[in-house]
């Protein structure tokens, strides 16, 4: 069985998607960060992952088989499909606008990222074997950058409760990140993916309680799966930002 | 510890025998102000640069050139970053001073980032003329930069900024080639940039220009600009773009294109921080340092490499 399936495909989109969609949130804090610093951190997370979006998109458009990526496929992918076509988790669909939701977003988001790519170290598909090489040394420091923030805040009362109600905001939309996709299991069978995400969920779940341990996690309840069907509110805003340039004139090449 | 000199005429024959200063040389008070004020002046352009370019980064059309652009806002708040660390070397203010200063209004940064980007054609258009004389500008400061610290940024900032002007080329070339629909809006960028990114040069050199014998100049202004209109008239004609400069003149005989009359009313304006987007830009800055605020109290107060 070759491993790029009609499944395969729905599996990496789903995973493109949310990379793309991450990507996208952080594009948001360049030049408004606490710090300049942080203004550069932000915007390299940000290009890591619209770059991951791009390569695990190009092997949906290009079947796995290589070559120059197809700008426009790609895009077309990435920007012209319909809201109930995404695949997204909410977390990376909801508007973080104040940077305890953004950073603790971002910690949760890539804690869950470098899980997900263990699962596909190891995958059939070549070129999301090499995408996930690429990716799991980028995701070290992505989740270094976030520890090392957080290791500070959490010393003092009142960065310490901004993250708190930020964890009680955020995670439960975290956990549809962990949502079964459509074409997983035949991904899985395919060799695509080692295993479903779900089965590193209990990992996921030990690392932020060991990240937060003043925070009562299991209180924190998680809405009933959204199977990544159902589009958060604010992903209609996210998209009509995105494709306000490009839908001036759906013809035209920028 | 560095050198001494008895006096400023001392001083301005070492650098006028192509001394280069350090930071921990006891240079003249006059000329140690001078320098800051330059690199803060170039440090707060570079950061409202890349606001003036935020805006439009979300809504990139396309994936892989929304990482492009991305990256070129990300090197120009860089070299603020860098900037601000070489002017606060100096002594005259910290970072968090020169910050402040600028979000409260009180500090000044260049002309162009007063105005507004309202399309993304402007987007292109800042990426193209504004960083088209940028480079000429700080490659006449590197040139014979008396400066140690500030000639050795350059080197980097110069390069990366090559690099953000091909983008802009690319890219208005590809807009050049498109649709009527990017025609027209890139025509109307270019109607609205042209004259702020020509007056970024500055008024003609003064004969006696203090910053021109201590070399942080090597170029005069009006060579400079003559040498901006003569590159992008023609490539924007090329393009079947017109400028808008009704007293444009052209030269058969050598080739050379000459700007018409120029109006220095808009850049005192923006001098005296009363431009188009001035008020906005500055209260969106200072609003967004408030809102984080206690981001940085937190890390002020954790002790000593908590911050790993």
């Amino acid at each position: 069985m070759t491993p790029m399936t009609p499944g395969t495909a729905e599996f990496l989109l789903a995973f493109a998607d949310d990379e793309h969609l991450m990507g996208q949130q952080h594009t948001e804090w360049i030049g408004i960060a606490p710090f300049l610093e942080e203004d550069m951190a932000f915007a390299s997370i940000a290009q890591d992952e619209l770059s991951h979006a791009a390569l695990l998109y190009a092997i949906v458009t290009d079947k796995g088989q290589g070559g120059p990526p197809d700008d426009r496929a790609i895009d077309r992918l990435a920007f012209d499909r319909n809201a109930d076509d995404y695949r997204s988790a909410q977390i990376v669909e909801v508007a973080c606008t104040g940077w305890a939701h953004a950073l603790v977003r971002h910690w949760l988001y890539d804690t869950a990222e470098e899980l997900r790519w263990s699962l596909v170290a190891r995958s059939e598909l070549e070129p999301l074997r090499d995408t996930a090489a690429r990716a799991a040394r980028e995701e070290r420091f992505h989740v270094r950058h976030a520890d090392g923030l957080i290791d500070v805040l959490v010393r003092t009362p009142d960065s310490a409760g901004r993250l708190a109600g930020a964890v009680n905001d955020v995670l439960p939309l975290a956990t549809g990140l962990f949502d079964p996709v459509a074409g997983e299991a035949e991904a899985v069978e395919a060799g695509v993916t080692s295993a479903p995400f779900d089965t590193l969920l209990p990992e996921w779940t030990d690392r932020v309680r060991a990240r937060f341990p003043d925070i009562d996690i299991g209180a924190i309840a998680a809405p009933a799966s959204a199977g990544r069907a159902r589009r958060h509110e604010d992903f209609a805003a996210l998209m009509a930002r995105m494709n306000e340039v490009r839908s001036i004139d759906p013809t035209a090449i920028w | 510890m560095g050198r001494t000199w008895s006096s400023m005429h001392d001083f301005e024959v070492f650098l006028h025998g192509g001394g280069m200063v350090e930071v921990d040389d006891d240079m003249p008070d006059e000329y140690r102000a001078a320098v800051f004020r330059f690199i803060e002046l170039h440090a707060n352009s570079e950061l409202m640069g890349g606001l003036t370019e935020r805006d439009w980064i979300p809504r990139t059309p396309g994936l892989r050139h929304k990482m492009a652009v991305l990256a070129k806002t990300q090197d120009e708040i860089g070299h603020g970053h860098l900037l601000y660390m070489v002017a606060a070397d100096l002594g005259v203010k910290t970072r968090q001073e020169m910050l402040e200063d600028l979000f409260a209004g009180h500090s000044r940064f260049h002309n162009v980032f007063h105005y507004p980007a309202r399309t993304w054609g402007d987007q292109v258009a800042i990426c193209l003329l504004v960083d088209g004389a940028a480079v000429p500008s700080q490659k006449s400061v590197y040139k014979d930069c008396s400066y140690g610290p500030y000639k050795r940024i350059l080197k980097r900032i110069i390069a990366e900024e090559g690099f953000h002007l091909r983008l802009g080329e690319e890219r208005a070339l590809r807009i050049a080639q498109g649709t009527d629909t990017q025609r027209a809006m890139f025509q109307q960028s270019i109607d609205d940039w042209w004259w702020p990114a020509l007056r970024l040069f500055g008024p003609d050199s003064k004969p006696d220009d203090r910053l021109a014998r201590w070399r942080l100049k090597s170029e005069k202004n009006e060579v400079m600009r003559a040498g901006w209109v003569q590159k992008f008239v023609p490539m924007l004609h090329s393009y079947g773009f017109t400028v808008p400069d009704p007293g444009l003149t052209h030269d058969p005989e050598t080739d050379v294109w000459t700007c018409g009359p120029i109006d220095w009313g808009p850049l005192k304006k923006t001098m005296a921080m009363d431009g188009p987007d001035t008020a906005r830009r500055i209260a969106e800055a200072s609003a967004a340092w408030e809102t984080t605020r206690w981001v940085r109290d937190a890390l002020d107060a954790a002790p000593a490499g908590a911050v790993t």
